[in-house]
């Protein structure tokens, strides 16, 4: 008690009556969000306002609810400005009192912030308190310049062999999630998150989830799932639920980004996930309508694609001189109907360095993940790529490729000769070994281990529909048995002559005990 | 066109003299006879509605906490620019006063001192 009294004196004698003017505003007309604002002539676009719901009642009413609702401002007209409403709207009403802050949107972020659930507005909705994060940034910023930045060259593992071997992603670099609804696109992002955990605490990324315009049980779900496997340790989930305002859905990604580069400038790695942004396109697209601004092909605005490229343009890889963190930046497109030429998907396709395309087909014929490795690219991940994944996975893509022409081609022919058939068995079993569940993302060392023994003929003598358990098999038996190959492996990051030897005295073990009968 | 129709007499309305802004609103309507553009008018004189209501809300105001304190309210306002006829009372201010006029605001109220010391304490 006598600490909070000692705190409201020390205020009433440090308070002053503020000098000069401020700048105000008063609401002409709200509705769907958005607020049209006579007045605040001097202010800037995406400068922040305050609705004082504060200044035309008493003291006592206005303690009553002294939470502030602000705006962003969005469109600067001759005689006002049109402000897109960030929190209850249906607290504005006409004639209410606006504050221009001066300042741009800011969230605070900080190392505070990891563990924990925010909106974009730096607030945390988790119910554990505060943030305490005190560092203010502002949402929107310019990219890293050519100069401040350096080339991706250090692999950021998402524990998933498909992606590993044949698509991988660099630090600090773009790669698009893309598929329809229901095919795995957050599991995938979700086991990247989880996969961290393999990495030393000294170069583990912080993981930003950004949740938008998704149920609430979903990211619910999501987050208690990351806190089972202890993921949350070095996570932070942003959410913008489907509830929330289009505003606040526009904004979650930038809020994300913004939190990301933070961590970036300290030096550090740092991986964003974005989910999903044909949602914020959505919400971009609502917002702007009612903003009266001009309609474009599907409705979206012309700045769609600006949009899009300035949030993404932010993911960097920063050159020594900077620090040398980065900012991974993995964003989802969900698209309709396998439709990857629609506007969106088209748009973000060609912003970032790959894309992993989920398909429908595949994930009901029980591949997991159900990528199409034709049409996934990984456009700079692979001089991010260890040597000894690359080692071990330098055909698969190729390989895969040829059976999925022979399979088509076996659907008409019956009769195959020996070698056909030989080439169709080891893509079918190589087919088994990329499949992998949700929730099981594997170390680097134990992926590469698994590939060799699968690309060395190890399982050449296994029927491709018992692939899977003897995978898992061999897994259990090389942490168990092989311990110090897993361990040469993932300090040298590659398959060196003595490691190999071993590596391969181990699986012909594992063979004879496994596999001979 | 509308808007540029309600631009001009919305500039009319700036001078004092009346004689001079009738004559401007027989003019318009004449000419929008000879262009066969009457049905304009309502829409016209609703965009001057929400002219005069804008002006309105921005006016030059000044507000005091109690009567007494009107006429040094009204010069500590004059002092910073704003100028008003006289000060309405409002008891919600608590002590001091405050003025607006157009985007600008000056608040010397107690009860905005007591809102900003709430608002430090409990972030």
């Amino acid at each position: 008690m006598q600490s909070i009294i000692e705190r409201i004196e020390k205020e009433i004698a440090a308070w002053a009556p503020e000098a000069g003017s401020e700048e105000t505003g008063v609401v002409r007309a709200t509705g769907d969000g958005i607020a049209e604002i006579d007045g605040l002539s001097k202010s800037a676009m995406s400068e922040m306002v305050l609705f004082d719901a504060t200044f035309d009642r008493t003291l006592a009413d206005a303690l009553k609810d002294p939470n502030p609702i602000y705006g962003l401002i969005l469109n600067l007209e001759e005689d006002g400005v049109r402000v897109v409403i960030l929190g209850d709207a249906s607290k504005i009403y006409e004639g209410m009192l606006v504050r221009r802050l001066g300042r741009l949107l800011s969230i605070p972020v900080g190392d505070s912030l990891v563990g924990r659930v925010v909106n974009p507005l730096g607030e945390a909705v988790d119910g554990k308190g505060p943030t305490n994060a005190t560092t203010i940034r502002p949402i929107e910023r310019e990219a890293y310049g050519v100069i401040d930045r350096a080339p991706v060259n250090v692999p950021l593992h998402t524990g998933v062999k498909a992606i590993d071997a044949m698509i991988p992603i660099g630090r600090g670099q773009r790669e698009l999630i893309i598929g329809d609804r229901g095919t795995g696109k957050t599991s995938i992002a979700i086991d990247t998150i989880i996969n961290q955990k393999h990495e030393p605490e000294k170069t583990r990324p912080i993981c930003i989830y950004v949740a938008i315009g998704q149920k609430e049980s979903k990211t619910a779900k999501l987050v208690a799932e990351l806190e089972a496997r202890g993921a949350m340790a070095y996570t932070i989930v942003v959410t913008a639920p489907a509830s929330a305002p289009a505003a606040l859905q526009y904004l979650a990604p930038f809020a994300g980004a913004t939190i990301g580069e933070h961590f970036m400038e300290q030096g550090k790695d740092a991986l964003v996930i974005y989910d999903d942004l044909s949602k914020q396109a959505v919400a971009y697209r609502q917002m702007s309508l009612l903003l009266r601004r001009p309609p474009g092909r599907e409705a979206y605005p012309g700045d769609i694609f600006y949009l899009h490229s300035r949030l993404l343009e932010r993911a960097a890889k920063l050159s020594k001189e900077k620090g040398g963190g980065s900012l991974t930046a993995l964003p989802i497109i969900e698209t309709q109907e396998g439709d990857v030429s629609a506007y969106i998907p088209t748009n973000v396709i060609s912003i970032t360095d790959g894309q992993i395309y989920l398909e429908a087909a595949l994930f009901n014929k029980g591949q997991r993940p159900a990528i199409n490795v034709g049409i996934s690219v990984s456009r700079v991940g692979s001089s991010a790529q260890t040597k000894a994944m690359k080692k071990v996975s330098g055909k698969i893509k190729l390989e895969l490729a040829q059976f999925r022409e022979l399979e088509a081609f076996m659907q008409f022919s019956s009769d195959l000769d020996a070698e056909t058939k030989k080439r169709i068995d080891a893509g079918r079993r190589m087919t088994e070994i990329l499949n992998q569940g949700r929730g099981v993302p594997l170390s680097f060392e134990v992926e590469a281990a698994v590939i060799f023994a699968a690309t060395n003929g190890y399982f050449d003598s296994v029927a491709p529909e018992k692939v899977s358990a003897i995978e898992v098999q061999l897994q259990e038996y090389l942490s168990r048995e092989a311990g110090g190959v897993l361990m040469a492996i993932k300090e040298s990051k590659e398959i060196r002559e003595e490691t190999e030897k071993t590596l391969r005295e181990k699986l012909d073990a594992f063979v004879a005990r496994h596999l001979s009968a | 066109m509308i808007d540029e129709y309600t631009r001009l007499l919305e500039a009319t309305a700036e001078i004092e003299d009346k004689a001079v802004s009738d004559a401007a609103v027989t003019k318009l309507i004449m000419h929008l006879k000879s262009a066969g553009r009457m049905k304009m008018l309502p829409q016209i004189a609703r965009e001057l509605k929400k002219v005069a209501a804008r002006r309105h809300a921005l006016r030059p105001t000044v507000e005091v906490a109690h009567r007494k304190e009107s006429e040094a309210a009204l010069r500590a306002a004059a002092h910073e620019g704003i100028v008003a006829a006289h000060a309405s009372v409002n008891p919600a201010l608590i002590h001091g006063w405050r003025a607006k006029s157009g985007d600008r605001l000056v608040d010397r109220s107690a009860k905005r001192a007591l809102l900003t010391i709430y608002q430090k304490v409990t972030v």
